[in-house]
C-alpha cells in the first residue's frame, strides 16, 4: 500500500452554536480501503461526511486528500483558509452520494450525469457523454438513462447518483446511509452495488446503518460516539472483539440474533 | 394636503351603505355563478360535440377578453338587439357567466382528480345518473375547489366596483360622488378601499370555516 | 340591427392607437410588476416574522381591494404626495403595483418548492455558486415561475382595461370612444373584443412555447374508461 492516503484527517472540530458536533476527529484512509461509518444517530457521522466536502467548514482540524491539503493549509504555524477556487478544484477528487441522492429534477438521468462533467471538468460533450454511457451501462441503466429522476424508482435514482459522482474520477467516494431512504426490499441491491464498488478498487467511506454491509463488505470499522471515532480497527476484529464497551453495546442492539435483541 | 381622518370617518355611514349594494349584488352573482358552472360542467361531460364546441369558443371568448369589456357588451349592445336590462341587472349578468366559466374551469380540474373507482361503484350499484352526481360527485367536487371557490368569490366582490362604471351606484360611484363635492379623493376612496377588504376578510373567514369543517367531517 | 364593420374604417388609426397603448402598458407594467415582486419574494424569504408580515399585509390589501380602487386610489394619492404624472405612467404604476403582489407570491411558491439539497449537491462536484444557480437553480426556477406566470399576465392584459376610467387612452377608451361617435355599440366593442381575444391568445401561446423550450415533466395520462369517463373527462373519448 502506498504511502500517502487517499484522505487524512487530522483534529476535524465542528460546533454548532456552542454544541460540538465534531470533537477532534482523526481517520487515515488508504487507497482501495473501504471503511464503513458507523453509531449511534446524532454522533457527528452526518457532519463528518459534510466537513469533509467542505460544504460545512469546520472550525479546526485539517483535511488532506491525496497528500493536497483541503479547505485550509498550514505553512509552519499559519493557517490560511483556502479560497473558494481552490476548494471547488479539489471537490471533483471525493464523489459524494447524498443521503437525499439531491438528483437535478429538471434534467434527464444521464444529463445529470453529463452537465457537472461539462461544467467542471470542460469535457467536451461528446467525452462526457461516452463517459456517462459507459457508467450507466455498468450499472444497468442503459434503457434509463432519457428519463427524468422523477419516473425512476427508487433504487435507479440512487444508481444514477452514484453515476454522477464517479463520473468526475474521483480519488474517493463518500455514501451518506445509502440505504436508509429506499424500501427494505431495495437494500440488497445497494449493498451489492457498493460491495461491486468496493472490489473495482474504489476508495470508500460509508456512513451506514447495515451492519452487513460493514461485517462483509468493508474492510474496516470506525466507531464514532460524541464527535469522536472511539474505535477503529479491521472490521471482523470491531464485530467480533471491540475493544471499548461504548461499542459493544452499540452492536448488541443492533445486531440481530445477538443477546440484545432476544 | 394632509390626510384627514376625521374626514375618512365622516363618509363612512354613506359609504357603508352602498357597500350593502355591493354586497348584495355579489351574493346573487356568486349564487348565480355556482348554479351556472355545476349546469355548465354537467353539460359537458354529456360530451354533446356541437355543445362542446360551443361551450369551447365562449369559454375562450370569457378567458381571453377583459371583465369590463364583458360587461359593456351586455350594458351597451344587449339593447341594441333589443333586450333592454337595467344596468343592474346587465352588470349582475355579466359578471355572474364570467365567474361561471372560471368556476366551471375550476370544477373540470376537479373532476380530473375524484377516483374513478367511485364512478364504478356507483354504477355498480346502479344508480342512476342524477343520483350519482348529486350525492357522489358533486359533494366532494365542491369541497375539493372550495379554495377556489373562495377566492373566485373575493374576484366577484372585487368585480361589482366595476359596475360604477354603468351607472350603479355602488361603493365606487358613491365615493366619487362624495369626493366631488368635497374635492377630497383620496381619503373617500381610502374608505371604499377599506369596506372592499372588510367584505372580502369576512368571505376568506368564512371560506377557511368551511374547509375546516369539510375536513373534519373528512 | 344590422352588423356594418364598415363603419369602423375611418376609426382605425384610433384602434391601432388603443392597441399600442394597451401592450405599451401592459408590457411595462410586467416588468414594474415582476421587479417589485421578486424584491418582495425575497424580502419574504428573510427568517424573521416582521419582514414576512410585512409583505402579507402589502399583498393581501392589493389583492384584497378591487383593481380599479387601486387605480383611482394611486390617480389621486400620487397628487396627494406632491407627484404629478401623466395619467398613463400613473395607470403602469397601478397596474404594475397590482400585479406586483401576485408575482411576489409567484415568485415565493417557485424558491420555496425548490428542495433543499438542490444547490449543494451542485456545489458537491465542483460547480462555483454562479454555476450552481446557471445549470441547476435558475432553470428550476424558471421552469417553475412560468405556467402562473402567463396567467397572471393574461390577467394584467385584461386588467388594463380598468385604466380607461383614468382616461387612459387605451383599447378599451377607444372603444368608449367609437361608440359615442358612432352610436353603433355592437360594431365598437366587437372589434375590441376581438383585439383583446387576438392579444391573449398570442400571449397564451408564447408562453406555451417557452414552456416547451424549457422542458415540462408531465405525468402520463391515466386510461379510464368508457363509463367512467362518461362523468369525468370532457373529451369525446376517454383518455388513453
Amino acid at each position: 500500500m502506498s504511502a500517502t492516503p487517499v484522505l487524512s484527517v487530522a483534529g476535524l472540530v465542528k460546533r454548532f452554536r456552542g454544541v460540538t458536533a465534531l470533537d477532534g476527529v482523526y481517520l487515515d484512509v488508504g487507497k482501495g480501503e473501504v471503511v464503513a461509518l458507523i453509531g449511534p444517530s446524532g454522533c457527528g457521522k452526518s457532519t463528518l461526511l459534510r466537513c469533509l466536502t467542505w460544504l460545512e467548514q469546520p472550525d479546526d482540524g485539517f483535511i488532506t486528500i491525496e497528500g493536497k491539503a483541503f479547505g485550509r493549509e498550514r505553512t509552519g504555524a499559519v493557517v490560511t483558509p483556502q479560497r473558494r477556487r481552490q476548494v471547488d478544484l479539489m471537490r471533483p477528487r471525493i464523489g459524494l452520494v447524498f443521503q437525499q441522492l439531491n438528483l437535478w429534477p429538471h434534467l434527464t438521468a444521464i444529463e445529470n450525469v453529463i452537465r457537472p462533467q461539462l461544467v467542471v471538468l470542460r469535457r467536451s460533450r461528446a467525452e462526457a457523454t461516452e463517459r456517462a454511457r459507459a457508467l450507466m451501462a455498468n450499472l444497468g441503466l442503459s434503457d434509463r438513462s432519457e428519463r427524468y429522476p422523477h419516473s425512476l424508482s427508487g433504487g435507479q435514482r440512487q444508481r444514477v447518483a452514484i453515476a454522477r459522482a464517479l463520473a468526475m474520477d474521483p480519488a474517493l467516494m463518500l455514501f451518506d446511509e445509502p440505504t436508509s431512504a429506499l424500501d427494505p426490499e431495495l437494500v440488497g441491491e445497494v449493498l451489492a452495488l457498493l460491495r461491486q464498488l468496493a472490489a473495482t478498487g474504489m476508495t470508500m467511506v460509508v456512513v451506514t446503518h447495515e451492519i452487513a454491509f460493514a461485517a462483509n463488505v468493508a474492510d474496516r470499522i470506525a466507531f464514532m460516539d460524541q464527535g469522536r471515532i472511539i474505535e477503529d480497527g479491521p472490521a471482523a476484529k470491531v464485530m467480533t472483539r471491540p475493544s471499548d464497551p461504548r461499542v459493544a453495546r452499540f452492536l448488541d442492539l443492533i445486531t440481530p440474533g445477538s443477546p440484545g435483541h432476544r | 394636503m394632509s390626510f384627514q381622518f376625521a374626514y375618512l370617518l365622516s363618509t363612512m355611514p354613506r359609504l357603508c351603505a352602498a357597500a350593502l349594494v355591493n354586497l348584495r349584488l355579489a351574493v346573487v352573482i356568486a349564487l348565480l355563478a355556482i348554479v351556472g358552472a355545476t349546469a355548465l360542467t354537467i353539460l359537458r361531460v354529456m360530451k354533446i360535440a356541437p355543445v362542446n364546441v360551443v361551450v369551447a369558443v365562449v369559454i375562450s371568448f370569457i378567458r381571453g377578453t377583459p371583465l369590463l369589456i364583458q360587461i359593456f357588451l351586455f350594458y351597451y349592445v344587449l339593447p341594441a338587439i333589443g333586450l333592454d336590462l337595467s344596468p343592474e341587472t346587465a352588470g349582475v349578468a355579466a359578471i355572474a357567466l364570467n365567474s361561471s366559466i372560471f368556476i366551471a374551469e375550476t370544477m373540470r380540474g376537479g373532476l380530473q382528480t375524484i377516483d374513478p373507482g367511485q364512478v364504478e361503484a356507483a354504477c355498480a350499484l346502479s344508480l342512476s345518473r342524477r343520483v350519482i352526481w348529486q350525492r357522489v360527485l358533486l359533494p366532494q367536487l365542491f369541497r375539493r375547489i372550495l379554495p377556489v371557490l373562495v377566492n373566485e368569490i373575493t374576484i366577484v366582490v372585487k368585480g361589482t366596483a366595476l359596475l360604477s362604471m354603468i351607472t350603479v351606484v355602488d361603493v365606487l360611484r358613491t365615493a366619487q360622488q362624495i369626493s366631488s363635492a368635497s374635492y377630497r379623493p383620496f381619503e373617500t376612496l381610502v374608505g371604499a378601499a377599506l369596506l372592499f377588504l372588510a367584505i372580502n376578510l369576512v368571505v376568506i373567514l368564512v371560506g377557511m370555516r368551511g374547509e375546516s369543517r369539510l375536513a373534519v367531517r373528512g | 340591427m344590422v352588423f356594418d364593420p364598415s363603419i369602423l374604417i375611418p376609426y382605425l388609426p384610433l384602434l391601432a392607437a388603443g392597441t399600442w397603448l394597451t401592450v405599451k402598458i401592459s408590457v411595462m407594467a410586467f416588468f414594474l410588476g415582476y421587479a417589485v415582486g421578486i424584491v418582495l419574494a425575497l424580502v419574504a424569504l428573510i427568517p424573521h416574522w416582521v419582514p414576512r408580515l410585512v409583505v402579507s399585509v402589502y399583498v393581501a390589501i392589493l389583492r384584497g381591494i378591487p383593481f380599479i380602487i387601486v387605480v383611482f386610489l394611486v390617480y389621486y394619492g400620487l397628487p396627494f404626495a406632491g407627484v404629478r404624472l401623466p395619467a398613463y405612467v400613473t395607470g403602469t404604476v397601478a397596474l404594475g403595483l397590482f400585479a406586483s403582489a401576485y408575482y411576489a407570491e409567484i415568485v415565493r411558491a417557485a424558491i420555496v418548492a425548490l428542495s433543499p439539497g438542490q444547490f449543494e449537491s451542485a456545489r458537491a462536484v465542483g460547480m462555483s455558486p454562479l454555476q450552481a444557480m446557471r445549470h441547476v437553480i435558475a432553470p428550476q426556477i424558471l421552469r417553475a415561475l412560468v405556467p402562473p406566470s402567463t396567467n397572471m399576465t393574461l390577467t394584467m392584459i385584461k386588467e388594463s382595461s380598468v385604466l380607461s376610467s383614468i382616461t387612459v387612452a387605451d383599447l378599451t377608451y377607444q372603444s368608449l370612444v367609437i361608440q359615442g361617435n358612432t352610436f353603433a355599440p355592437f360594431e365598437s366593442f366587437a372589434a375590441v373584443t376581438l383585439i383583446y381575444w387576438a392579444m391573449t391568445a398570442i400571449v397564451a401561446w408564447a408562453f406555451a412555447r417557452s414552456e416547451r423550450r424549457l422542458g415540462r415533466i408531465e405525468a402520463e395520462n391515466v386510461g379510464r374508461s368508457a363509463l367512467v369517463a362518461s362523468f369525468l373527462s370532457f373529451d369525446r373519448r376517454p383518455a388513453s
